[in-house]
């Protein structure tokens, strides 16, 4: 059984995989994802008659989005495979939605500021860096973003699976912003 | 009874810190990440950079622990994690990880105020016998409380204003000395006399505390006093500073005729402090009790130290505890 997490954005998405297929999903819209997301990882693996044990694998989205959802999804997903010494894998959501295109794309992730932008190609490899772009800059881009907010699960852990598992102690989210302090 | 064994996490501001405690006094394993060093180069503590780095270390501090008391999580009779006050960025990473294993374990999960925490330090090497004054000083707080048993506390005064470590550290930057403050103003102060006149924080009859008004007095000084004598200002600002806790404190001693004083928070490390406190519980009669360094300073022993009346009294948290940043103890 597969585990995945995704708290990068608004919304808080869990689902269970089996053979790479979903067997079930679930969802909360808010910005809490630190009071909501332990209590429904309880309740999916409730519903299901599953426990921790039954699961082999976490697939997590490192982000970009939210620093702080994000970090919720990657402390919970390295804890997880820590203590029960399981495989994690992570994976950006801007690769995630490349995922649904065949041909080269760049991918945006909208906050109120601004984007963050993937270029990938048709192996859905990242070309240049994760870029963020403020909105005054990105009325300035030229290229085509696709804002797409839908990804495919099985798809994810479909590409992710000839990969090799992430050394827990060194999975990081992804935050592509830098820290704005004076030094 | 079984022993019980807390694992204790926190980080609620710039250390890592996990701990397991047995039986709320003895302090199998403590394992702690400082980022001093990295704040260091800011002036301060930078929230978002101390959210990434606990973020990035949380699981090695947890492998770390675990070793170092030869122990595993199954061994483990709850999970305490400090949930306030703190950075809430920061205060979530630990929280998080707590839950988790709450969840894998199906252990007990245990909310702890950090601030409770520090008072708590104090009954690592000693025990606490109540009632009890309790000052409590660091970067984000100054308070006086009068505790009468676990977990009972009535508060008789706090800052206004600044907390007491909070104008440690921004006098440490006007004098030009680095992060933490508190530390290098000591050292520079024992070179120097008290010849500066500042101002007396709260001149009135309540167990209040303010330090804004000291830290302005500061300010105008560094920038207007031409031949400024920095030793000689940061001697001088010590003793008021400490001089207006001393002053609370007496008070209290005279007025409660409690017999106990516990001194919890970062700034109980200050030298001075624990002289002044010394001289003032000898006079009174009064048993004084300051941790150790290494329970003085941000730790999770202490947070363990404190989970253990909440797990006898089984008052657990559930899964939705979050992070808050206000941490009101009374």
């Amino acid at each position: 059984m597969t585990l995945y997490i995704d708290t990068h954005y608004t919304n808080l998405v869990l689902a269970l995989l089996n053979d790479g297929k979903l067997i079930d999903q679930r969802l909360i819209e808010s910005n809490k994802h630190s009071e909501n997301t332990i209590p429904l990882l309880n309740k999916l693996l409730n519903d299901n008659n599953l426990t921790i044990d039954n699961i082999k694998e976490i697939i997590v989205i490192i982000g970009p989005g939210s620093f702080t959802g994000v970090r919720i999804g990657v402390v919970i997903a390295k804890t997880i495979g820590y203590a029960k010494n399981i495989p994690v894998k992570g994976i950006s959501y801007l690769q995630a939605v490349s995922l649904n295109y065949s041909e080269n794309v760049i991918i945006g992730l909208k906050d109120k500021n601004g984007a963050f932008i993937g270029e990938f190609n048709p192996n859905h490899e990242l070309i240049n860096d994760y870029l963020y772009l403020s909105n005054i800059a990105l009325k300035d881009y030229k290229k085509a973003i696709i804002y797409d907010s839908a990804v495919n699960i099985p798809k994810i852990a479909s590409f992710l699976k000839d990969l090799p598992p992430i050394n827990i102690h060194e999975l990081k989210p992804l935050y592509v912003k830098r820290i704005e302090a004076e030094k | 009874m079984n022993d019980v064994y807390i694992l204790a996490i926190e980080s609620s501001c710039d250390e890592t810190s996990m701990a397991i405690v047995k039986n709320g006094k003895e302090v199998i394993s403590l394992s702690t990440t400082t980022q001093i060093k990295v704040h260091a180069e800011y002036g301060g503590v930078v929230p978002e950079i101390a959210s990434r780095m606990h973020t990035e270390v949380i699981t090695l501090v947890l492998d770390s622990t675990l070793k170092e008391a030869n122990m595993k999580m199954e061994d483990i009779s709850a999970i305490a994690v400090t949930y306030t006050p703190g950075l809430t960025g920061s205060l979530i990473v630990g929280i998080e990880c707590a839950k988790t294993l709450s969840l894998i374990y199906n252990k007990p999960l245990i909310g702890v105020n950090h601030l409770i925490g520090h008072v708590y330090a104090n009954n690592i090497d000693n025990t606490l016998k109540y009632p009890l004054l309790a000052l409590i000083v660091s970067g984000g707080h100054t308070e006086l409380l009068i505790m009468e048993d676990d977990y009972k506390f009535t508060k008789l005064g706090e800052t206004l204003d600044d907390a007491i470590g909070e104008c440690y550290d921004k006098v440490a930057r006007l004098l030009d000395l680095k992060y933490p403050g508190g530390p290098n103003i000591e050292k520079l102060a024992q070179k120097g006399k008290p010849t500066y006149k500042l101002p007396v924080p709260v001149n009135d009859n309540s167990y209040n505390f303010s330090y804004s008004g000291l830290k302005s007095a500061i300010i105008n000084l560094t920038h207007h006093e031409k031949n400024l004598n920095k030793a000689d200002l940061a001697r001088s600002f010590e003793e008021t500073a400490i001089g207006e806790l001393t002053r609370k404190v007496k008070k209290a001693l005279k007025e409660t005729n409690i017999k106990r004083l516990v001194i919890a928070g970062g700034v109980s490390a200050n030298q001075y402090l624990k002289k002044e406190m010394t001289k003032l519980c000898q006079e009174y009669n009064a048993e004084l009790l300051i941790p150790k360094m290494l329970y003085s300073t941000d730790n999770a022993a202490m947070i363990g130290a404190a989970a253990y009346p909440l797990y006898l009294k089984k008052e657990f948290s559930d899964y939705t505890l979050n992070a808050s940043s206000n941490g009101d103890i009374c």
